[in-house]
């Protein structure tokens, strides 16, 4: 159903969105600037002079390619071993009545209370005790224990809001429990679930102080370890390579999150809902 | 990636597409473990690695591991924020690095204290102990009468440098020797647009180990020889007096300073007067060429011309933990990082700011073929020397034991609390200090 | 497939909707018991002892360290600073949150772009968002600065992030800016859902925009918006990084929230012991928090 685009609306949304992004802005065009322009104390907004060579000094003179793909590894398993135990969880406890069902669902809540800075030391020891030390395994195992409780409670309350109509006529229909799940919950849970796999995502690409206890080597280091203690250190911060590393962090995800905005929305509106 | 369709097909197919995916995310993911190479491999761990110091790094592991077949080094950066967590788990799991260089030598004492570092010895007679400037060694010497560290690079945090160009204009032959002369200074020089000095007063450890050096010229210390508290003096409360009444030289952002904004005010050129270490001359030449022949650094003004100068020095330095497997070999490395060829590269990667322990090297012309070294050595040779007898926390003058306690001090933040609540907040010194110093002993005693 | 061997298994109906109920919960609480039920009990243990961190050891002290912890003024006051960065930052999150759903849902051009867009502030990294803020709030050569100034707003440069209350409002729209797209995607994957039908019915009934929102979209929001406040409350309360690295806590201890002096007493003063109390105390409170809210929430939607 293609209505017609809502000009006003844009006219009010696409400047407070640029405000939002200035950062963005700010960033690409700082990491254009030769280092000479950076700290002008009479700040322009565009350049004097435009060069790329902070990005091909962050490409060549530095693995930022490795730390990516292994950020992507990371960020993408976690998202996937996430979403697929939270989906199953989240539809028992809206669909499900079970002994204890509230009081689980609660506790799995309370895991995610207490400041990661305690858990720290214990978790690695764990981890190094069963050979996983220094690699990706390791940071997608403690990342999806965090991602976890919050997916499966904000998967449970999309869910909750799906009504059972559907679900109850594919199984008069003969459809089995989960044969329901899949053919009739599932899709109308897609922007929920794809909405839990980008917070997920986000989660694992971003997180700092676990990659950096749990992962020292190369090999296995993400993004946001790998670019910081490379580019920043107490007495000096490598500001043009930063701006430039930041953007090439960041510019990817944009074009991949756009791609999924528009199957976020295509065809799920109303639907097969009666209302 | 496809996109997503509705189901037509079995919706078997699609989980198990779904479990494949996971399978091989998997699968690569743990194909991120270490390498299958039978050589011995040595860990290093440095939060130096900027992409200029790990190219000088990957040279000197390159012509080691060349020259020592069996062995394979891997350099693996950490980060000067983060290495507390990091070292807490390394140690408390036994994933140790071999050789860890460039922390400051308070973490070196501390870490040796709790029998954590081996003693580096046999590492410093290896390279030749009369090789090193003079005293360069004295600040990792321990009770038991060994040295828990060895220096490999010297930084003189807080010179003075001042903008000649500004000082001239103003009247001002002479760089300032005493704080009157400083503050007078900028006082001449101040102007809309222009503030005399960019002295940190944020809640960071930048304000507490500048503060420390302030006390210290105004003829105090924080603890006695003994290691006794004795911050509650005169000399701090005139370092307090004369650190407030340079507030209003002082950019109004100052009181959230760190070092990275104190360094780009005199860079910008936003300061006639500037408190840092040698990465001004980089990044003068980097960010604002144009006043790359103005700039100039002096020791750093005492409250009166009695008073020696005290000059605040992280001694970076090269440790070795304990418990690491392959001690031979560790110690051959760490000897090799100073063989002359590769040390002068290093240094290289950080012109000025890391400066060299062995004498022979700022006389060696490769080590002065450097552009900017090329360009100050006036500055250069001073901060070499100023720094090799500069002190620090951990041992605040020869007289004193070393301050095991020196890195909590600094985390605590009560000094930089002190100053912030004094200055910022107007509170009475008396109190304030009298609260601090019992801070200070109770973190001593912990 | 589980459901088809449990219908063959004989069971009455209700028993094998539970066992599957059961059988689907199993990998959360599989996993998190295999991974994090033993961090979660170390931290508690550690709480009771006096650690010295970079060798985990410690000797037992029983309730020391928490006696310490309620009886120093330090741990209520940066309690109260928590709860009032916790509730400004969330505050604003979720009103600007909503906002910009509900313009993002509208068939705007380039809509794809634009809620990609607004993700931006999520997962730029905190410690790269940090820089760039303080970057922009520099009264020297910051842009914000500049830019008020040359529109005549504000005469001399601003200290954002060096005096209070200045330090508190920066931290709160920095952790506004940098958290609100969360809502905003879990508020637009939820209005996606709303039925169009019952905008229909509300307009034949002669309702505007404004009152279409409180009686239609409101309360089918209710639901996300329940779980978003309570995630994202859990969520800032905890907050470190943007704290520490924007303020570090100052102007002396104006912004210092108990995460600070988490991280400061485990890995500054080597104190993992003291550390762990803080911690424990920090979830006690959000338990609290958690169990009266999601209480309320029970019996209001009820």
């Amino acid at each position: 159903m293609k209505k017609r685009p809502a000009w006003i609306v844009s006219l009010i949304t696409w400047p407070i969105v640029l405000v939002i992004a200035f950062p963005l802005l700010w960033m690409l065009i700082t990491s254009v600037k030769p280092a000479a322009e950076l700290f002008s104390t009479s700040p322009t907004l565009l350049p004097k002079a435009i060069t790329f060579e902070h990005y091909a000094r962050v490409l060549q003179d530095t693995p930022f390619l490795q730390y990516f793909a292994n950020s992507m590894i990371l960020a993408t398993s976690t998202t996937v071993v996430v979403i697929s135990i939270s989906v199953l969880g989240a539809y028992s406890l809206v669909r499900f009545a079970y002994p204890g069902r509230e009081t689980l669902a609660s506790l799995v809540l309370f895991t995610y209370l207490l400041p990661s800075v305690v858990l720290i030391s214990p978790l690695y020891l764990m981890l190094v005790s069963i050979g996983l030390a220094n690699t990706l395994a390791s940071l997608v195992i403690a990342y999806t224990t965090f991602a976890l409780p919050y997916a499966l409670w904000l998967l449970r309350s999309f869910m909750a809001g799906i009504p059972q109509d559907l679900e109850s006529a594919a199984m008069v229909d003969g459809a089995s429990r989960m044969g329901a799940f899949v053919d009739v919950v599932l899709p109308q849970a897609l922007p929920g679930i794809i909405s839990t796999a980008l917070f997920t995502f986000i989660l694992a690409w971003n997180e700092y102080l676990y990659a950096l206890v749990l992962v020292n080597s190369d090999e296995a280091r993400p993004l946001t370890t790998g670019v910081m203690t490379m580019l920043i250190s107490a007495f000096n911060i490598e500001w043009s390579l930063l701006m430039a590393a930041s953007v090439l962090m960041s510019v990817p995800l944009i074009i991949i999150f756009a791609f999924f905005q528009r199957h976020l929305t295509s065809g799920f509106g109303a639907g097969g809902v009666k209302g | 990636m496809e996109p997503w369709r509705p189901p037509v097909s079995s919706p078997i197919s699609r989980r198990t597409a779904l479990g494949v995916l996971a399978g091989a995310g998997a699968a690569a993911a743990l194909s991120g473990c270490g390498s299958s190479d039978s050589r011995t491999t040595l860990r290093w761990w440095s939060p130096q690695a900027a992409p200029d110091q790990l190219k000088s790094y990957k040279a000197r592991i390159a012509a080691f591991e060349a020259a020592n077949p069996g062995i394979r080094v891997v350099f693996e950066p950490t980060s000067d924020e983060g290495y507390p967590a990091q070292f807490a788990s390394a140690f408390a799991a036994k994933q140790l690095p071999n050789i860890v260089t460039h922390l400051p030598s308070f973490a070196a004492q501390n870490y040796y204290a709790e029998g954590l570092l081996e003693p580096v010895d046999d590492v410093i007679k290896a390279i030749g102990a009369t090789q090193f400037l003079d005293g360069t060694n004295d600040i990792y010497r321990t009770a038991d009468n060994q040295h828990c560290a060895l220096a490999i690079g010297n930084t003189a945090v807080d010179m003075l440098w001042y903008r000649k160009d500004l000082l001239q204009a103003a009247g001002i032959a002479a760089p300032p020797k005493t704080w009157d002369e400083l503050r007078l200074a900028c006082q001449k020089m101040q102007k809309p647009g222009l503030y005399g000095a960019a002295l940190p007063y944020g809640m960071n450890a930048m304000t507490s180990l500048i503060f420390i050096g302030f006390i210290h010229r105004a003829g105090g210390q924080i603890f006695t020889p003994d290691l006794q508290v004795a911050i509650d003096s005169q000399p701090t409360y005139d370092a307090l007096e004369f650190y407030r009444s340079m507030r209003e030289f002082c950019p109004a952002g100052a009181s959230n300073f760190s070092w990275g904004e104190s360094l780009t005010a005199f860079v910008s050129g936003a300061t006639a007067t500037g408190i840092y270490g040698g990465r001004v001359l980089a990044n003068v030449a980097a960010q604002n060429p144009a006043i790359a022949d103005a700039i100039s650094c002096t020791v750093y003004p005492t409250m009166s011309a009695a008073i020696p100068a005290w000059t605040f020095n992280d001694f970076p330095c090269l440790m070795i933990p304990k418990g690491a497997p392959h001690l031979a070999e560790t110690k051959a490395f760490a000897a090799a990082l100073y063989q002359p060829e590769y040390y002068i590269q290093q240094l290289h990667a950080a012109p000025g700011h890391v400066l060299p322990v062995l004498k022979s090297v700022p006389t060696d012309p490769r080590y002065q073929a450097n552009t900017l070294i090329a360009r100050y050595p006036a500055e250069i040779d001073l901060m070499t020397r100023t720094a090799a007898t500069g002190h620090n926390l951990g041992q605040e003058t020869s007289a004193h034991r070393p301050n095991l306690k020196a890195n909590e001090i600094i985390a605590s933040n009560a000094i930089a609390e002190l100053v912030q609540r004094v200055v910022l907040n107007n509170e009475a010194p008396k109190p304030a200090v009298a609260v601090t110093a019992k801070r200070l002993a109770e973190l001593m005693r912990a | 497939m589980p459901d088809i061997a449990l219908q063959r298994s004989g069971l009455s109906r209700e028993r094998r909707d539970a066992l599957l109920g059961l059988l689907l919960i199993a990998p959360t609480v599989l996993v998190l018991g295999a991974v994090i039920v033993y961090p979660l009990l170390s931290a508690i243990a550690l709480s009771f002892q006096s650690v010295y961190t970079p060798t985990l050891e410690g000797h037992w002290v029983g309730l020391a360290n928490y006696r310490e912890l309620l009886g120093s003024g330090g741990f209520w006051a940066a309690l109260l600073t928590t709860a009032i960065w916790t509730v400004g930052t969330l505050t604003l999150q979720v009103l600007i949150g909503v906002a910009m759903a509900l313009l993002l849902h509208q068939n705007i051009i380039f809509r794809s772009l634009a809620r990609s867009l607004v993700l931006f502030p999520y997962f730029l990294s905190t410690v790269v968002a940090v820089l760039v803020w303080r970057w922009l709030f520099n009264d020297l050569y910051g842009i914000v600065n500049h830019a008020l100034m040359a529109a005549g707003i504000i005469d001399a440069p601003v200290n954002w992030l060096g005096a209070m209350p200045n330090a508190m409002l920066s931290i709160m729209v920095v952790g506004a800016w940098k958290f609100f797209p969360f809502v905003v995607i879990a508020v637009l994957a939820r209005l996606q859902t709303i039925p169009e039908a019952l905008y229909e019915a509300a307009r034949i009934d002669g309702a505007g925009p404004i009152s279409r929102f409180f009686d239609v979209t409101l309360p089918q929001l209710r639901d996300v918006l329940t779980i978003v406040i309570l995630l994202r409350t859990v969520w800032d309360f905890k907050e470190f990084d943007l704290i520490y690295l924007m303020t570090g806590g100052g102007p002396v201890n104006g912004t210092r929230t108990l995460p600070l002096i988490v991280y400061q007493q485990a890995f500054g003063l080597n104190q993992m012991g003291m550390a762990a109390a803080y911690a424990v105390s920090m979830m006690l409170v959000m338990l609290v928090f958690m169990l009266a809210y999601l209480q309320r929430a029970r019996k209001a939607a009820a």
